[in-house]
C-alpha cells in the first residue's frame, strides 16, 4: 500500500502544476514533506493543453526561478518584436493604429509560446521538484463527504461499446487526498460538479471556441519572426464576438486561429469552416503562402469573468486556473492567472498542512491571496468586457473602452441560449483543410470499442432541432463527432477534441460530456 | 511457476506527427516521435497474467533492454501487473541487432534463472511477436535459439485446465500446443484485451524495485553484443514513396480500368520492376561471397508452398549473376513429387531431408536439420519465405549458423558496397520497410558466413515451370531423436476456411460514401468477387472506420490506423475520402483504385487508377465488367 496522498491536484496544466511545484517549494522552505500528487486525463502532461499563446512570463520567475537557463525549451519562448491589429474586410485589410489599441492589448514585453510546451517543462520541473504526476487517469466525480471534498472518483476502464464488461475490465478507483485543488480547466468536469453542489457565480459562464492550426514554412517564412498580429472582423458576422490571431513561434513556424464567442446565434455556424475562411481571407493566406499545417487543435475559453465565478474554496478543496474561469478578457488572456492562482492556492494549502489539526486541513485566504496575486483585481476591473459584446461588435467595440466605469453588473445568457431558432447563415464552403484531415492533426486517438463518452440525453429532442436549429451540433463541433443520418445523431466519439464545445452549446441541452478512459484523446505537442 | 516477460520501448507509429516527416530525405525524424511500450508486449503481460492467475506463489519478472529512458516502459508494466523488473542498461549494447540484442537479452534470463529464481528452472518466458519499429519477429526465437530452449509463436489464447495448453496460429491452421519441458519461450500476437493501468497500483510501481543491469554484471561476452556483436548493417534509410511514386490515372470507362487492372495484375509483381540487381556486372573481381544460393522449400499438402516457388525464381536469377548454382532444402518425411516441382522451378540441387521426425512442423528438429546441412555446405546466401514457419525457422537456423538475417524482404538485388576501409564485392542488398512502413531499410550481412533473409510473400513471380530443366536430388543424412522434439501438438482448425483480411490479395473496400448497409452489401462484395475471379486471387471486403461507425460491418474489417494495416496487391477503395487514419492503414497497396464523387478527396493522391463518379453507377458497370473480361 502506498502512502497516504496529502494534496490531490486533478488537472495537469498550467494552474495545477503551478500549485503542486509551489506547495512542494513552501514544503522544502520550512523543511517539512507531504505527498503532492497530480492526475491527468492526457497521455502526458501538455497533450491537452491549448492556447495562442502571447504570455506574460514574470509569473515564472518566481516560480521557475532560472528558467530562461533552459536552452531547448528557450528555442520555443519567442519574444514579441512587433505588434499589430487589422480589421478584416471581406477582401481588405486596415491596420488599427497602435494608438487606438486598448493598452491591455499591447503584447510588447510578451513572449509566445505553445502552451503545450509550456507544460511539459513545468511537469519536469514539477518531478524534480518532488511531484507525482499520473497522466492517463481521468477523474469523473468528485467526492464529497459531510460536506468536505475528500478526493475523486476515476471512471470504469474496459467497457465495450455497450457498457458490458470486458475481459480486462478495472471497476473505478477513488483517489481520496487531505486536499483537492481542481485545476481540470475550461468546462472542468469535476469543478463544474463543484459549482453545482457548493454555489455557481452570479451570471452563468459563458466561453469562446477557439480554433488553432500549427504551420510551417518550407522556404521563406512570409509571416515573418517575433510578431503578433490581430485581427478583428471577417469572417466572422458582426454579432459573432471574437477574431483571428497569427503568432510567430519559431524560425519557420506560426500558429495561425480563430476564437469565435460561442453565444453565435447561427445553427449552421460551422467553426473549422470558419477557420478555413479566415485562412483563405487575401490578406491571411498572403501571409501563409509557402507553409504547411503540421498540427491543428481546438479549445474553449471561459470568458465569463468576474461576476462568473463560483465558490473557489470549500472544505477540502481549491478550484483554479481556467476550470475557475480566471480568464482577463480585456487582455484575452489566462496562463499567468493560471499560474498565478496556482501558486496562490498552493501557498493556502501549504499554510494549512502546517496547522496542528492534521485531519481537517484549514484553507483559509484563498481570496487574500488571489487579491494579493493581481489575479481578482484584473477580472473585477474587465467585469463588463465581454459583456459588451453580447450585442456584437459595433456596439461592443467602444461599450468594452468604457465598460469598468458602467456601474451595473451586465449579464450575458448562458452561451447555449444564444442559438436562435430558425437563424442561419449560410455561407458557401470555402475550401481548404477538410474536417477530417484537420481531426487527423490533433493526433487525437480513443479506443473504438468504448461506450461514446459524450450521450444525447433524448434523441427524440433532436428530431426537431433539425428545423429549428440545423441540428447545430453537426456544424459547431471541430472534432466532426455528431452527425445527424436523417432520423437520428450518430456520434464519432473516437473524433473528440476534448474542446467542450458540446457540454455549453446543445440548444436543448442534449449533451452530456465525461471524460473518456484515460489516455485518450487529442495529443497536442505544440499548441 | 514463474514469468518474465520481455518488454521493448518503441516510437509509437500510431501518432507520427506532421513535422516528424524529413520532406527532403523522406524518412522519420524518430526524436519527434513519443516513446511507448510496446503495443503486443501489453498482449504478452496480460497472457502471461492469465498464465499466472490462480497461483499465488509465481512471480513475474518484466526484462526489457535498452537506453535508462526505458525504465519508463517497466514501471508503465509495473502499473498492471504487480511484479519485479530488470533494465538491462549498457552503452556496449548499443546498435545491436536482432542476433547481438538475443544473445545479451539471454545473458540476462540467465541470471534471473540463478539469482531471482534461485535456479528454478521451471519457467516461462513471454514476449510480444514483433516490435513495430523493428518488426522483425527475430529476437524472442533467437533467444529460445541461445537458451536451447523451445519456441511457441503466434500464441492467442491459453487453456490451463486440464493441462496446460497454448493456441497458437501455425501455417497450416489454428493448433494447439503443449510444451514438452520447461522453460520454454512464447510469443503473444494481438489475441486478448490488454490490460489497464491501475492509479494504485502505478503509484506503487513508483517504489517497486528494478534491478539495473549492465553488461559485466550478466557476463556478457563483449564482442558479441552491441554493434560489435551484430551480423547485420543498415546500409541504407530511405523513403517508401521512393519505390512507388503515385501519380492518378483518370479513367473514365469502367470496362477499360477493368482492363488496365487485368494487365497490370498479371504482369508485374512488386519486385519483378525492381530487380536492378539483376544486371549485375561482377567481372573479374573477387566476390567477398561464395558458394550456393539456397531456398528453405515450405511444404504445403503435397506441393511446395508458392512463396518457396517464387525464391527460386528469384535466386535463379540472382546467381546467375554471380554465376553460382541454385539449391532447395526441403525437409519432409516424405518427398514425393517436389524433389522435380523444385528443379523445374530453377533449382540445381535439391537437399532433401528425409525423416518421420520431419514430417510435421517441430521448430527445434527442423532447426537442427537445416542448420546442420547449412554448416556442412556453407551457401553463401539462404532465404525463407516469411510465412508463420518461416518467421519462426529462418531465426533460429541464422542465430545457430552465427549469420546475420533480414526479416520480410521486399527487395533483393546482388551489389556492392565501398566505404573506408570496407570493400564488399557481390553481396546480397536486402531491403524491407521498418517503422510500421514509414521507412525503407537496406540492410547487409557482415561478419557472417552466409546472408539469409526472409522474403514476404507474392513480392515476386512465381516461375513457369520449365519441365526440361535437370538437377540433382541429394538425400543427406538426417540424424533426429525424440529428443529432438519440444512440442507436442494439434491441428484444431484449417485456414482453408477462415482469411483475416490482412491476407487477402485483393481488398475491396467501402467508406461514408455508401448510403446505407444494403447497399453496402449489394456493391462490395459482389465487385471483391468478380475481381477474384477475373485475377484469380483471393479477395475480402473491407471497410473505413466512418463505413464502421455507420454499422456497414464490424470492427474486424476496418483498415486504418485504429483498424488492421494491410498491403494488398489490390486495394479498391470506394467511396472513401482518404484521411490519414485510412492511408496509414493501406498506402503498402501495391495497386490502389479510388473510386469517388468528389474529384478533390485525398484518396486520389494515393492511387494509381481514379474514377469520379457515383458508386452507384460506376460500381454496377465494374461489377459487369469483370464479368466480361472473365
Amino acid at each position: 500500500m502506498s502512502a497516504p496522498i496529502d494534496v490531490l491536484v486533478v488537472g495537469a496544466g498550467p494552474a495545477g502544476l503551478a500549485a503542486a511545484i509551489r506547495i512542494r517549494q513552501q514544503l522544502a522552505a520550512t523543511g517539512r514533506d507531504a505527498s503532492v500528487v497530480v492526475i491527468d486525463k492526457a497521455p502526458r502532461p501538455g497533450h491537452h493543453c491549448l492556447s495562442g499563446a502571447a504570455f506574460e512570463p514574470a509569473c515564472l520567475d518566481e516560480l521557475v526561478p532560472g528558467w530562461r537557463d533552459d536552452r531547448r525549451f528557450m528555442e520555443h519562448v519567442i519574444p514579441v518584436e512587433r505588434d499589430e491589429m487589422y480589421f478584416l474586410f471581406g477582401s481588405r485589410a486596415i491596420q488599427l493604429p497602435p494608438l487606438v489599441v486598448p493598452r491591455p492589448m499591447n503584447h510588447l514585453g510578451d513572449v509566445t509560446i505553445s502552451l503545450s510546451r509550456l507544460v511539459a517543462f513545468l511537469a519536469g520541473k514539477a518531478e524534480r521538484a518532488g511531484v507525482e504526476i499520473y497522466s492517463g487517469y481521468s477523474a469523473r466525480t468528485l467526492l464529497v463527504e459531510d460536506g468536505r471534498v475528500v478526493g475523486v472518483g476515476l471512471g470504469e476502464v474496459g467497457l465495450d461499446a455497450h457498457g458490458g464488461d470486458k475481459s480486462n475490465h478495472r471497476t473505478a478507483e477513488e483517489i481520496r487526498a487531505r486536499v483537492t485543488i481542481l485545476a481540470d480547466g475550461t468546462h472542468g468536469v469535476i469543478s463544474t460538479q463543484l459549482r453545482d453542489r457548493f454555489g455557481a457565480g452570479r451570471h452563468p459562464q459563458v466561453y469562446s471556441l477557439g480554433i488553432k492550426a500549427v504551420v510551417q514554412y518550407a522556404d521563406e517564412n512570409a509571416f515573418g519572426t517575433n510578431r503578433v498580429l490581430h485581427t478583428l472582423g471577417y469572417p466572422n458576422p458582426a454579432s459573432v464576438f471574437g477574431g483571428g490571431f497569427m503568432y510567430s513561434m519559431g524560425e519557420k513556424t506560426v500558429a495561425v486561429g480563430l476564437i469565435l464567442g460561442l453565444d453565435w446565434k447561427y445553427g449552421d455556424l460551422t467553426p473549422q469552416r470558419e477557420f478555413e475562411r479566415y485562412r483563405a481571407h487575401p490578406f491571411i493566406a498572403d501571409l501563409l503562402r509557402g507553409s504547411v499545417t503540421v498540427a491543428t487543435g481546438a479549445k474553449t475559453i471561459p470568458e465569463g469573468g468576474y461576476y462568473s465565478l463560483g465558490r473557489l474554496a470549500v472544505p477540502g478543496a481549491l478550484v483554479v486556473g481556467d476550470g475557475a474561469g480566471f480568464v482577463n478578457m480585456e487582455k484575452i488572456k489566462g496562463i499567468h492567472y493560471a499560474i498565478r492562482s496556482g501558486m496562490a492556492a498552493a501557498e493556502t494549502v501549504a499554510a494549512g498542512l502546517a496547522a496542528p489539526d492534521g485531519a481537517r486541513v484549514p484553507l483559509v485566504g484563498y481570496a487574500d491571496r488571489l487579491e494579493a496575486r493581481g489575479v481578482l483585481p484584473d477580472l473585477r476591473r474587465a467585469r463588463n468586457y465581454r459583456q459588451s459584446f453580447r450585442w456584437g461588435i459595433y456596439p461592443g467595440a467602444p461599450l468594452s473602452m468604457v465598460q469598468r466605469w458602467i456601474p451595473a453588473r451586465m449579464g450575458m445568457e448562458p452561451d447555449f441560449e444564444g442559438t436562435r431558432r430558425g437563424a442561419r447563415l449560410d455561407r458557401p464552403d470555402p475550401g481548404g483543410m477538410d474536417g477530417a484531415t484537420f481531426v487527423s492533426l490533433t493526433g487525437s486517438l480513443h479506443r473504438e470499442d468504448e461506450p461514446a463518452h459524450m450521450t444525447v440525453l433524448d434523441p427524440e429532442k433532436c428530431v426537431g432541432c433539425e428545423a429549428d436549429y440545423a441540428n447545430s451540433c453537426t456544424h459547431f463541433c471541430p472534432g466532426q463527432v455528431y452527425r445527424w443520418d436523417g432520423s437520428k445523431i450518430v456520434l464519432s466519439a473516437s473524433n473528440c477534441l476534448h474542446c467542450m464545445t458540446c457540454a455549453v452549446k446543445c440548444p436543448l441541452e442534449n449533451i452530456r460530456w465525461l471524460p473518456p478512459e484515460g489516455g485518450e484523446g487529442p495529443r497536442f505537442k505544440q499548441m | 511457476m514463474d514469468y518474465i516477460v520481455l518488454v521493448k520501448q518503441v516510437p509509437d507509429v500510431s501518432n507520427i506527427p506532421e513535422d516528424a516527416w524529413d520532406r527532403e530525405k523522406g524518412t522519420l525524424r524518430r526524436g519527434l516521435l513519443d516513446n511507448v511500450l510496446n503495443p503486443l508486449d501489453l498482449h504478452a503481460l496480460t497472457f502471461a497474467d492469465r498464465l499466472s492467475r490462480g497461483d499465488p506463489a509465481s512471480r513475474t519478472v518484466f526484462l526489457t533492454m535498452g537506453p535508462p529512458a526505458a525504465r519508463d516502459v517497466l514501471v508503465d508494466c509495473l502499473s498492471r501487473v504487480p511484479g519485479e523488473a530488470v533494465l538491462l542498461t549498457d552503452k556496449a549494447f548499443a546498435g545491436a541487432d536482432t542476433g547481438a540484442t538475443a544473445y545479451s537479452l539471454a545473458c540476462a534470463i540467465h541470471r534471473i534463472e540463478r539469482e531471482l529464481f534461485g535456479g528454478d528452472r521451471d519457467y516461462m518466458i513471454v514476449a510480444g511477436m514483433q516490435s513495430v519499429d523493428g518488426d522483425t519477429a527475430q529476437v524472442p526465437p533467437q533467444i529460445a535459439e541461445e537458451l536451447g530452449i523451445d519456441h511457441i509463436a503466434y500464441a492467442k489464447d491459453l487453456q490451463l485446465e486440464p493441462r496446460m495448453t497454448i493456441r497458437r496460429i501455425a501455417s497450416e491452421g489454428i493448433e494447439d500446443v503443449r510444451p514438452l519441458r520447461w522453460p520454454v519461450l512464447i510469443t503473444v500476437t494481438a489475441c486478448t484485451d490488454p490490460l489497464y493501468r491501475s492509479f494504485a497500483q502505478s503509484r506503487a510501481a513508483r517504489s517497486a524495485p528494478i534491478h539495473e543491469w549492465n553488461a559485466k554484471s550478466v557476463e556478457a561476452d563483449s564482442t558479441r553484443t552491441g554493434l560489435e556483436g551484430s551480423w547485420t548493417q543498415v546500409y541504407r534509410l530511405f523513403s517508401p514513396s521512393e519505390d512507388r511514386p503515385k501519380t492518378c490515372e483518370y479513367v473514365h470507362n469502367p470496362v477499360e480500368l477493368i482492363g488496365k487492372l487485368a494487365a497490370r495484375y498479371g504482369s508485374a509483381a512488386p519486385g519483378a520492376a525492381l530487380d536492378a540487381g539483376e544486371g549485375y556486372v561482377l567481372g573479374d573481381r573477387e566476390p567477398t561471397y561464395h558458394g550456393e544460393f539456397w531456398v528453405f522449400a515450405e511444404t504445403e499438402g503435397d506441393g511446395v508452398r508458392s512463396v518457396s516457388m517464387e525464391l527460386l525464381g528469384k535466386s535463379r536469377r540472382l546467381a546467375d549473376t554471380l554465376g553460382e548454382k541454385v539449391g532447395a532444402v526441403l525437409p519432409c518425411d516424405a518427398a514425393g513429387d517436389r524433389p522435380a516441382q523444385l528443379i523445374a522451378a530453377g533449382a540445381d540441387t535439391v537437399y532433401v531431408l528425409e525423416h518421420p521426425l520431419l514430417a510435421s512442423f517441430d521448430p527445434l528438429a527442423h532447426k537442427k536439420a537445416i542448420a546442420d546441412l547449412v554448416r556442412a555446405h556453407r551457401p553463401q546466401v539462404m532465404l525463407f519465405g516469411a510465412s508463420p514457419l518461416g518467421r519462426e525457422l529462418a531465426p533460429r537456423v541464422a542465430y545457430s549458423c552465427r549469420s546475420g538475417l533480414t526479416a520480410d524482404c521486399t527487395r533483393l538485388e546482388i551489389g556492392d558496397f565501398d566505404k573506408g576501409s570496407v570493400h564488399l564485392v557481390g553481396i546480397l542488398k536486402q531491403t524491407r520497410p521498418a517503422l510500421g512502413g514509414n521507412v525503407m531499410a537496406t540492410i547487409m550481412t557482415k561478419d557472417s558466413p552466409g546472408q539469409m533473409a526472409t522474403v514476404r510473400p507474392g513480392v515476386f513471380k512465381v516461375p513457369d515451370p520449365d519441365p526440361d530443366r535437370t538437377g540433382e536430388i541429394l538425400f543427406p543424412p538426417v540424424e533426429l531423436s525424440t529428443d529432438d522434439l519440444g512440442l507436442e501438438s494439434v491441428l484444431v482448425e484449417s485456414f482453408a476456411s477462415k482469411v483475416s483480411i490482412r491476407d487477402a490479395e485483393i481488398i475491396v473496400a467501402g467508406g461514408h460514401g455508401f448510403r446505407s448497409r444494403a447497399d453496402f452489401d449489394t456493391y462490395l462484395q459482389p465487385l471483391a468477387v468478380g475481381l477474384g475471379r477475373l485475377l484469380g486471387a483471393s479477395t475480402k471486403v473491407a471497410a473505413s472506420r466512418m463505413a464502421v461507425e455507420d454499422g456497414f460491418t464490424t470492427h474486424d474489417y476496418q483498415v486504418g490506423q485504429t483498424g488492421q494495416t494491410v498491403q494488398p496487391r489490390l486495394y479498391v477503395a470506394i467511396g472513401i475520402s482518404g484521411a490519414v487514419q485510412h492511408i496509414t492503414g493501406m498506402q503498402g497497396s501495391e495497386i490502389v483504385v479510388a473510386i469517388n464523387k468528389d474529384p478533390k478527396a485525398r484518396i486520389f493522391n494515393y492511387a494509381d487508377y481514379g474514377i469520379v463518379g457515383d458508386i452507384e453507377t460506376i460500381v454496377p458497370e465494374l461489377i459487369r465488367a469483370t464479368e466480361g473480361a472473365a
